[in-house]
């Protein structure tokens, strides 16, 4: 089962240590076969919005910061509890925050 | 910090969340300490029941991880100190310099990833049996409990912890290290891996057709296995092979069910929904394996076929050359009846039906594929596309009549349907009213033994055939490729009773093919006592066949009448059976309590696996605790010839010297 991964701001400055960290963790959990996609985000982006017909496109949104989502990881595990742990790991290398786990239906 | 929220999450789950990503490494770690891969796993297990008492209590610490690995490796510091406590104490009473070794320090930073490829070879180990080697991988590299390991095998529990300690003896009694294997040895060794990784996925892959999710999970830890060895092994082309193959297959598992529950066939699949990131992540490892170049073998040349499918966005797009071309070099390197099937498949798409039909049919004599459904229905196909409907029809049905599969079933008998009724529909008697007319008219004992042969022969011509259609070259065909090798009373028996059915239905030339051949030899030589004796104290082997080649050996009984018994027909006290005419010694008296370990009914031999809800065996023939059904004497023959190398049949077992 697969389940995609968002990161809001987090509050350990990014430095070649959180680089190296970051960088042996995506590796150790893409050579796993656990890690299938991650990176990370423009803050506000794009809204496309559909009502009727019209199709409308907009800039934003914009939210506040502590809200926007930044960051994403798309993990292929074999129990909830699985993807729990790998968010743990997650999160003891970025410090303070919030990631939000939502399985993924399909394919 | 404990979770504060946690989702419902329970001490358990985390504490099996943790291990499965865990296990490995901590196993790995153990091993290189304590040089056993039997108490590496047992101080592991002991770390995870201490998590379960103290996580409930003080909290799940913050990195679970090095909290099992770290409460595990002081355990086997412990015994390591205990172990030289004892062998100093020895030492001194034996008047010697007391011994020098240290409990290996744990701060030497050794190769954590070395550690899990070299455990990955140990429980793959080739002197353990292929069940054993897949329960170990799975219970030390992907931290399943034995029972998950037995629900995903239809196993009950107690076969998968026995298969796990024999397979534990059995590397200890054989002195495995947890070495790596040595230049020589290697590429024997990784192809043990390979082999077994690849069964752990095809276990699941052919479930998922059942829609068993706790077997398709199999996949999903198959493939983890050959993403940590590519990592681990970088520099071998087959494990990006074998890596890339899974990812191509696991692909398809979505598109390749229709929603009723039926197969279908990889030309009809709806592309769109093959997984692209499991597309993706083969074609990456399908690169690695050709950037590092060398003649292909059979798992990067199956990749490519894969890869080959999956490039095709249309069915029509497929280019059949290219893989007719590349089973033509799998077939040299991986010369197996089920690849050149496959490869016949391939050419009829290249060069047309008829060249793959001529290819088809030069595999029907192969014993081998006898009951493969596959095989009728691949010549089905063809011959459909050949516009012999007639003969499409009859192999269709074949082929549904030896799937284990409902959904498989299902399709094959909608496929049947569908070829063009016959333009001269036939009206008289098919081979199958014909057989059932003569043995019907046959006195019990004869029908019985007649039936076994008659039965294979309609099963393998087809009960609608009309029997005008059947000639003495396919009455040959069939009983040569089942009856070949037996003995020479057992082929003239099946002759006998052929041509006793040629005669009657008025056809005698339809036994023509068959020759009759000269008795045996003299009766099979005896296998030597202390051969008897090696083989059932072989701790690799099964209990349940060592019990039955002790009792063999010591009563001299009958193989059928000792595959016949029941645990209620045994006074296991007198060491013989209530009426007697079965008896036996002491070494079976253990191996018989061993095998039987609380069971009171049912037959005393049985086979490995219960029977698929497709197949309701007589009750009598059926354990009602298990569910599982007697061991048959083809199993149990096949069971021993395998265990001394083909050179011995359970009749030579109960030979007198």
């Amino acid at each position: 089962m697969r389940y995609l991964m968002t990161t809001g701001e987090n509050s350990r400055r990014p430095d070649e240590a959180l680089f190296a960290e970051m960088g042996a963790f995506i590796e150790e959990m893409t050579a796993a076969g656990i890690l299938i996609a991650t990176g990370g985000l423009e803050p506000g982006g794009t809204t496309v919005t559909s009502h009727g017909d019209e199709i409308t496109v907009t800039d934003g949104p914009f939210v506040e910061a502590k809200e926007a989502i930044l960051g994403f990881a798309l993990v292929e595990v074999s129990s909830h509890e699985e993807a729990l742990e790998v968010s743990r790991r997650f999160r003891r290398i970025v410090g303070d925050g919030d990631s939000v786990l939502r399985r993924v239906m399909g394919p | 910090m404990t979770s504060a929220r946690g989702g419902g999450e329970e001490p358990r789950a985390r504490v099996d969340a943790v291990w499965k990503l865990e296990a490995a490494r901590v196993v790995a770690a153990l091993t290189r300490m304590v040089h056993d891969v039997g108490l590496a796993e047992e101080l592991a297990q002991d770390a995870l029941v201490a998590a379960l008492e103290q996580w409930p209590a003080e909290g799940v610490p913050d990195n679970p991880g090095a909290w099992l690995t770290a409460v595990a490796k002081r355990r086997a510091v412990d015994h390591l100190r205990r172990a030289q406590r004892a062998e100093r104490a020895h030492e001194r009473a034996a008047s010697e310099a007391p011994g020098t070794a240290e409990v290996p320090d744990d701060a030497d930073a050794p190769d954590e990833d070395a550690d899990v490829l070299r455990l990955m070879f140990l429980s793959c180990h080739p002197v353990l049996p292929t069940e054993g080697r897949l329960a170990l991988t799975l219970r030390l590299l992907g931290g399943l409990s034995a029972a998950e390991i037995a629900r995903a095998f239809l196993v009950d529990e107690t076969t998968v912890s026995r298969r796990i300690a024999d397979a534990k003896r059995a590397l200890a009694a054989a002195g495995a290290e947890l070495a790596m294997p040595g230049r020589e040895e290697l590429a024997a060794r990784l192809r043990s891996v390979l082999e077994v990784v690849y069964l752990v996925f095809n276990e699941g892959y052919a479930a998922t057709w059942g829609r068993e999710l706790v077997r398709a999970d199999l996949c999903g830890q198959a493939l983890r296995l050959g993403h940590r060895l590519a990592a681990l092994a970088p520099s071998e082309p087959e494990v990006h092979g074998l890596v890339a193959l899974m990812e191509l297959q696991a692909s398809r598992t979505a598109a390749r069910t229709a929603p009723d529950g039926s197969p279908i066939p990889l030309h009809e699949q709806d592309r769109g929904r093959w997984d692209p990131v499991h597309v993706r992540r083969g074609f990456t490892a399908m690169l690695r394996a050709r950037d590092l170049g060398g003649a292909p073998g059979p798992y990067v040349l199956q990749a490519a076929i894969a890869v080959c499918h999956a490039q095709a966005r249309r069915p029509e797009d497929t280019d059949w050359a290219a893989i007719a071309a590349l089973y033509d070099r799998l077939a040299s390197v991986l010369p197996t009846p089920v690849v050149a099937l496959n490869r016949a498949v391939a050419v009829a798409r290249a060069r047309g039906p008829a060249d793959g039909l001529a290819l088809v049919d030069a595999l029907r004599d192969d014993p081998r594929l006898r009951d493969y459904h596959l095989l009728p229905g691949v010549r089905a196909d063809l011959l459909r596309r050949l516009g012999r409907g007639e003969e499409a029809r009859r192999e269709y049905a074949r082929a549904a009549a030896l799937t284990h599969n409902d959904a498989e079933r299902a399709f094959l008998d909608a496929r049947a349907a569908d070829v063009a009724a016959p333009a001269a529909p036939t009206t008289g008697p098919t081979l199958g009213d014909l057989v059932d007319g003569f043995l019907a008219g046959l006195a019990a004992p004869a029908r019985r033994a007649y039936a076994q042969t008659l039965g294979r022969l309609v099963r393998d011509l087809g009960a609608t055939t009309p029997p005008a259609a059947v000639d003495a070259d396919d009455v040959a065909r069939v009983v040569h490729t089942s009856w070949d090798g037996a003995a020479a009373t057992t082929w003239n028996r099946h002759r006998a009773a052929v041509r006793s059915f040629a005669a009657w239905s008025g056809r005698p030339e339809l036994a023509d093919g068959l020759a009759r051949r000269a008795a045996d030899a003299p009766p099979a030589a005896p296998v030597a006592p202390d051969r008897v004796a090696a083989l059932c104290a072989d701790p690799a082997v099964p209990v349940r066949e060592r019990a039955l080649w002790s009792l063999l050996h010591e009563s001299r009984a009958p193989v059928r009448a000792v595959l016949a018994l029941d645990v209620t027909d045994l006074d296991r006290d007198d060491r013989r059976t209530h009426d007697g005419a079965v008896t036996w010694r002491s070494r079976t008296a253990r191996l018989l309590d061993e095998l039987l370990d609380g069971r009171t009914r049912g037959p005393v031999f049985l086979t490995d696996r219960r029977p698929g809800p497709a197949r309701t065996p007589a009750s009598a023939d059926r354990c009602p605790d298990t569910g599982r059904t007697r061991l048959s004497y083809e199993r149990a023959e096949y069971l021993f010839t395998r265990a001394t190398g083909r050179e011995a049949t359970l009749r030579r077992l109960r030979a007198r010297a």
